[in-house]
């Protein structure tokens, strides 16, 4: 045994001197064969210097081209740009991000089928984040020298999580999550957001259901975190601005992983006899928050953010299908998915999807493609696909035209001039949903502004993530 | 439908009939499970770790019998709706019994004389890997459970309280009532006995190790029951989810404060921990204590019974021998 | 004495940290190769030089810190604990506290790692001396209960002091690894930039990778000496039977509290190394799940060894992303469909919606385990394995080979 191990020391060690020595050699293989790899790119030092090369390998290569200046991501030999998904696959939000995912999939494979972007096939590299601000992270790294810009990052303490590495990286990102905050210049240098921030979203919610239903007392409830306390705090101002008697407070209250919460929430609400409620929860908890409050007794009038609908509530089997259609107003962000505004985009994803369910949040992966396609093609046009080149044409954009299943965008001017005001509220169809000609949900109105919301002062977050 | 007569008199029901109520169907949930992992752990001295993932992957089995394949349903049409979704449920829950045998004998007969807390841990194993598979079934969308209770309520004029949560105490009530009866059994006293002395119920001619799949299938089957009332309305209207196996880490203290051992225990402490719960929530609304706080009762009360009684309150000191 | 391995002349010999010049040598060895594979140049291992590897291996460090630690209290004195997480999280707001910056309503003194780090093992430590009594108290499958409440009734107050953990879901920052000698603007040394030492560049990444190795071997050496000293001794002899520990004269509750205690340091020093690398947490990070997998990590290292709790991190960490790298690749040859390797490939893995396979890669479509979801069932799936199979671990498996090789090639 003695033997035998020294032999192998002996050998290890005469490895690792003939490694040391060869060092040099591998390293410029490296550098030839796979110049935009991950090896490459670890050096991380200066990028200016790759980008240097890697436009030479252009101008030689290309011809006629134009002089396009890359660093990660880009492939110009295969002539593919990647684009990043950090995604809730399997978490708590896996049915909504899964289905955005697809949609995603599918508006790139049709640009990809037509040419692509000025001929640059998109790939996409979808990882499951599981909703875990850890591997959020860790997956980040794994992805950042391989990608040109991040097609979308979901959850908000996940997103300022990696927000220093990605000033570092100039790695533009589109939050997959509407917290106001994103408006605030600390957070957005790197952020291209959408959508109407939860905040705003209740505002108009409410603003709707107190107009449709004449009601004056209001109970909230939320989960805790950006996306919870935010959405409740829009809710806060609405009662505020409308003159409802906030009758029951539970902000923060709902605590997914804990039953009791449920029922202490339900309780509370019932016990209020709130006329309105407001959650802004996930799809689970609302159903088990509104079953055990319908089991007391309670017929209020019941809405909620755009993530706490799911059409599971008014599938066929569901027992609450009927209270839900009678209590329930569903806000989003865009039309249903089989409204006559997203005809165009139906028809699109029909025709690399047929089999796949019917479901809205399509819509939202189409949203996201197309504000990062206006990117790229801005970036394109400056001859600039560096990460800071997507990046500052990003930044540079006045507004995106999304269609007519969603308000356009604006990015110029001040958080009070730009920011989604714009959100669509509806009525749950369960009959429609059972014949497979609605999402669950058809829309009753939308755009839609409503007054407090189109006074509201937008300067800071609604609710703000300390430290 | 909600019948309209409940709705006029929301809020003039009596909050101790309402925290009681709940008590009673929380308590019987608790006592549904505490009872099965008393029973396994009396025949095979494991503690099962893997409850929580049984309780998902039965409740998802009713929901693929009942409601996603309607099994026998589809072959028998023109029954009525209660009496095809009884039918799915036995099966269901037949085919829950299987999966508690398949995995004590892939898993736990290999840990035979093993010691107790590998065993424990081969079943939190068990736990993950079970309930990684169940969620892939069970997909990202609540599945429901079509149970024919719906939303109907039964008004007591001073306490409202669901159907399905009145059919829940009585089978409830069945099922402690079965296990008790299955205890005077030939099969449950040789249980017993195993429980007692796994050699000497051997030599007794006791095949110990049919002991060990039965305790797993009467377990199963009693945490598939839980499953199916923890997954329907009001406590879970839209169906078993991902997050149902969690349900069961507040069952834990139940058995530790009943004792591991003691049925009686489980079903005395299902009872007690679920009203504790139950006051919480009701009366204990505090802002300092912020939320959640009715979570953390079962193992508050856990630790204050442990510190009178470190076996529980029925459960049987070990004696310590060198 | 040369040349005859097994032959020990004194006590002390035989417990010596190191106790063959084998040993010494692969130690040195193994500790020259981690040194430098940060810099990408060890043959074989160059992607250990990757960015997501240097971080990777760090977080490898830092879990084995912890485990080093539950080994103390689950290898060693035979105490199942489902509540390290608990005391993880404790150590990390513990350091967030004391070194983080106050902002809003948190809580933040900025004071220096040399604080912060050290508090951050001394603080869990007492708190663990605190719950100590009632655990002591408890046998067997009741105290993996108890413990069990430790981390849920942990995970209630973290989420509800804001000040301390910025609440559920919202988390807050935690310092950063920053030499200092109070609380001036420049720090001396700065692991989060990159630096140049001597001529050297060096990443801020690769800076930090050789902190958490410091720090990890320095908590092996501890470890290692606790365990082969008189506490050590009595730990095992807990384990072994406590009654006949007791009647040998060691004091059961003193032991059973100080295994605690040791425990939860290792825990907290392992909790504030965590956050302060990933930067953010909230308090749903210090869940059961942390907890398991660090019993994990000791059941398929091998509880009892501190070898084998080193092995069983590294192997608890890397899978999922060796499962991951895998199925990517897997999932490319099943695409290129070209060679049998695409054929039986196509059989596992699903790569279009009406495929059907055990492992799914679409964003969650159609049946088939997520990648995620494969993770969680290899991981449960070892976890049985290992001790129906292996109760010893990697560390049995690694002694199997060992023994195999010392008389080849006769098999006796």
């Amino acid at each position: 045994m003695k033997h035998l191990t020294r032999w192998l020391v002996l050998l290890l060690a005469f490895a690792m001197v003939a490694a040391a020595c060869s060092q040099g050699d591998d390293g410029d293989a490296t550098d030839d064969t796979e110049a935009t790899e991950t090896t490459e790119a670890t050096d991380d030092g200066d990028s200016t210097e790759t980008t240097e090369d890697m436009t030479d390998d252009t101008e030689g290569d290309g011809g006629d081209m134009m002089e396009l200046a890359t660093d990660f991501g880009v492939d110009t030999e295969n002539m593919t740009i990647t684009l990043g998904l950090l995604s809730d696959l399997t978490g708590p939000f896996g049915p909504l991000v899964s289905a955005i995912a697809e949609g995603i999939r599918v508006y790139w494979e049709d640009v990809n089928a037509n040419g692509g972007i000025n001929g640059y096939t998109v790939e996409l590299d979808v990882v499951d984040t599981v909703y875990v601000v850890d591997s959020h992270v860790q997956l980040y790294e794994e992805m950042r020298d391989n990608v040109a810009a991040i097609q979308h990052s979901t959850g908000s303490p996940h997103t300022v999580a990696i927000l220093p590495q990605l000033a570092e990286d100039s790695m533009l990102t589109i939050p997959l999550t509407w917290y106001s905050g994103w408006s605030d210049p600390a957070l957005n240098a790197n952020l291209l957001s959408h959508g109407s921030p939860y905040c705003l979203e209740s505002m108009n919610g409410i603003s709707y259901i107190a107009e449709d239903t004449g009601g004056t007392t209001i109970a909230i409830a939320s989960v805790p975190g950006d996306y919870g306390l935010d959405g409740a705090a829009g809710a806060a101002l609405a009662a505020e601005a409308l003159g409802l008697e906030v009758v029951y407070d539970g902000s923060g209250q709902i605590i997914p992983s804990d039953e009791t919460t449920l029922t202490a929430v339900a309780n509370g609400i019932t016990d209020s006899g709130a006329e309105i409620v407001w959650t802004t929860t996930t799809p689970g908890t609302m159903s088990a928050i509104f079953g055990q409050a319908i089991a007391n007794g309670f017929n209020g009038a019941w809405g909620g953010n755009s993530p706490n609908w799911s059409p599971s509530f008014v599938a066929p089997d569901s027992p609450i299908k009927d209270a839900i259609a009678e209590m329930y107003y569903n806000s989003t962000y865009q039309v249903p998915w089989f409204d006559p505004a997203a005809d165009a985009e139906r028809e699109l994803f029909r025709q690399y999807n047929a089999e796949a369910p019917a479901l809205d949040y399509y819509l939202e992966g189409f949203t996201e493609a197309k504000i990062m396609h206006e990117a790229l093609l801005a970036a394109y046009d400056n001859g600039d696909w560096t990460r800071a080149g997507i990046l500052a044409a990003a930044k540079s954009l006045e507004s995106v035209e999304l269609g007519s299943y969603a308000p356009s965008e604006v990015y110029a001017g001040e958080p009070n001039e730009r920011v989604q005001r714009a959100s669509y509220i509806g009525r749950p169809d369960p009959a429609g949903l059972a014949a497979g000609e609605s999402t669950g949900w058809t829309l009753s109105e939308g755009p839609y502004t409503a007054d407090i919301t189109a006074a509201y002062e937008f300067n800071e977050a609604c609710y703000s993530l300390d430290g | 439908m909600i019948p309209t007569v409940v709705l006029a008199q929301a809020g003039a029901t009596n909050d101790f009939a309402e925290m009681v109520a709940e008590g009673l169907s929380l308590g019987s949930i608790y006592a549904l499970l505490g009872m099965g992992l008393v029973i396994i752990f009396k025949a095979t001295r494991v503690l099962n770790f893997a409850h929580g993932a049984l309780t998902a992957a039965g409740a998802y089995l009713i929901a693929a019998f009942a409601s996603i394949y309607d099994i026998p349903g589809r072959w028998i049409p023109g029954v009525a709706p209660w009496f095809s979704w009884t039918l799915s449920v036995i099966l269901a829950l037949i085919a829950a019994a299987f999966l508690g045998v398949l995995l004590e004998r892939a898993f736990i007969r290999p840990m035979v004389g093993e010691e107790m807390f590998a065993v424990a841990l081969v079943t939190l194993g068990v736990d993950i890997m079970l309930r990684g598979i169940t969620n892939d079934f069970i997909g990202t969308d609540p599945r429901p459970l079509g149970d024919p209770f719906g939303t109907q309520i039964l008004d007591l004029g001073w306490v409202t309280v669901a159907y399905s949560e009145v059919a829940q105490f009585f089978t409830a009530v069945v099922l402690v009532a079965g296990v008790a009866l299955f205890f005077r059994s030939r099969t449950g006293i040789a249980m017993r006995a195993t429980a007692f002395d796994q050699e000497a119920a051997r030599a007794q001619g006791i095949n110990v190790g049919r002991i060990f799949s039965i305790a797993w299938a009467i377990g199963a089957v009693l945490a598939t029951v839980a499953g199916l009332f923890i997954s329907i309305f009001p406590r879970r209207s839209a169906g078993v989810d991902t997050s149902t196996a969690f349900f069961v880490f507040r069952a834990f203290p139940v058995v530790i404060v009943g004792g591991l051992d003691s049925v009686v225990g489980a079903i005395l402490g299902g009872f007690m921990i679920g009203f504790a719960e139950s006051a919480a929530v009701s009366y204990l609304q505090f802002d300092f204590l912020g939320a959640g706080f009715g979570g953390i009762v079962p193992y508050i009360v856990m630790l204050i019974v442990l510190i009178v009684r470190p076996y529980g309150i029925f459960g049987t000191e070990e004696i310590r021998r060198v | 004495m040369r040349g005859r391995p097994l032959l020990y002349t004194s006590y002390q010999e035989d417990q010596s940290l190191l106790n063959t010049w084998t040993k010494k040598l692969m130690a040195a060895l193994f500790l020259a190769l981690l040194l430098i594979a940060p810099f990408g140049i060890v043959p074989g291992l160059g992607f250990l030089g990757d960015n997501d590897w240097v971080k990777l291996m760090s977080q490898v460090f830092i879990f084995a810190i912890g485990a080093l630690g539950l080994n103390l209290l689950t290898g060693l004195a035979g105490q199942v604990s489902l509540g390290h997480s608990f005391f993880l999280g404790i150590g990390a707001y513990t350091a967030a506290w004391l070194g983080g910056e106050a902002g809003g309503a948190l809580l933040g003194e900025g004071l220096p790692m040399w604080v912060w780090l050290p508090a951050a093992a001394v603080v869990p430590a007492i708190i663990g001396l605190i719950v100590g009594p009632t655990a002591v108290r408890v046998r067997g499958l009741y105290l993996a209960i108890v413990t069990l409440g430790l981390v849920i009734i942990g995970e209630y107050v973290f989420r509800n002091w804001k000040g301390l953990t910025g609440g559920s879901q919202s988390g807050r920052t935690h310092p950063e690894f920053q030499f200092k000698f109070w609380k001036e603007g420049t720090p001396l040394f700065d692991f989060g930039q990159d630096a140049t030492i001597a001529g050297f560049q060096i990443s801020s990444e690769v800076s930090t990778y050789m902190l958490m190795l410091g720090f990890a071997v320095a908590a092996v050496l501890v470890a290692k000496n606790i365990q082969r000293s008189r506490t050590g001794r009595a730990f095992q002899a807990i384990r072994d039977r406590d009654v006949a520990a007791e009647v040998m004269g060691v004091n059961e509750f003193k032991y059973k509290l100080l295994a605690f205690g040791l425990s939860s340091a290792f825990a907290g020093f392992a909790g504030a190394l965590l956050a302060s690398f990933v930067g953010r947490s909230i308090p749903e990070r210090f869940d059961l799940f942390l907890a398991v997998q660090f019993i994990a990590m000791i059941i398929i290292g091998g509880a009892g060894t501190v070898s084998g709790t080193l092995m069983g991190a590294a192997f608890v960490l890397i899978l999922p992303r060796v499962v991951r790298d895998l199925t990517d690749w897997g999932a490319a040859i099943v695409e290129s469909g070209e060679g049998v390797l695409a054929w039986i490939g196509d059989l596992f893995i699903a790569t279009s919606p009406d495929d059907f396979g055990l492992i799914n890669t679409l964003p969650g479509v159609g049946p088939g385990l997520s990648v995620d979801q494969l993770n969680g069932v290899l991981f449960g799936l070892l976890i049985v394995l290992f001790l129906i199979f292996e109760p010893l671990g990697l560390y049995g498996i690694w002694l199997r080979i060992r023994n195999y090789w010392k008389g080849w090639p006769f098999t006796y």
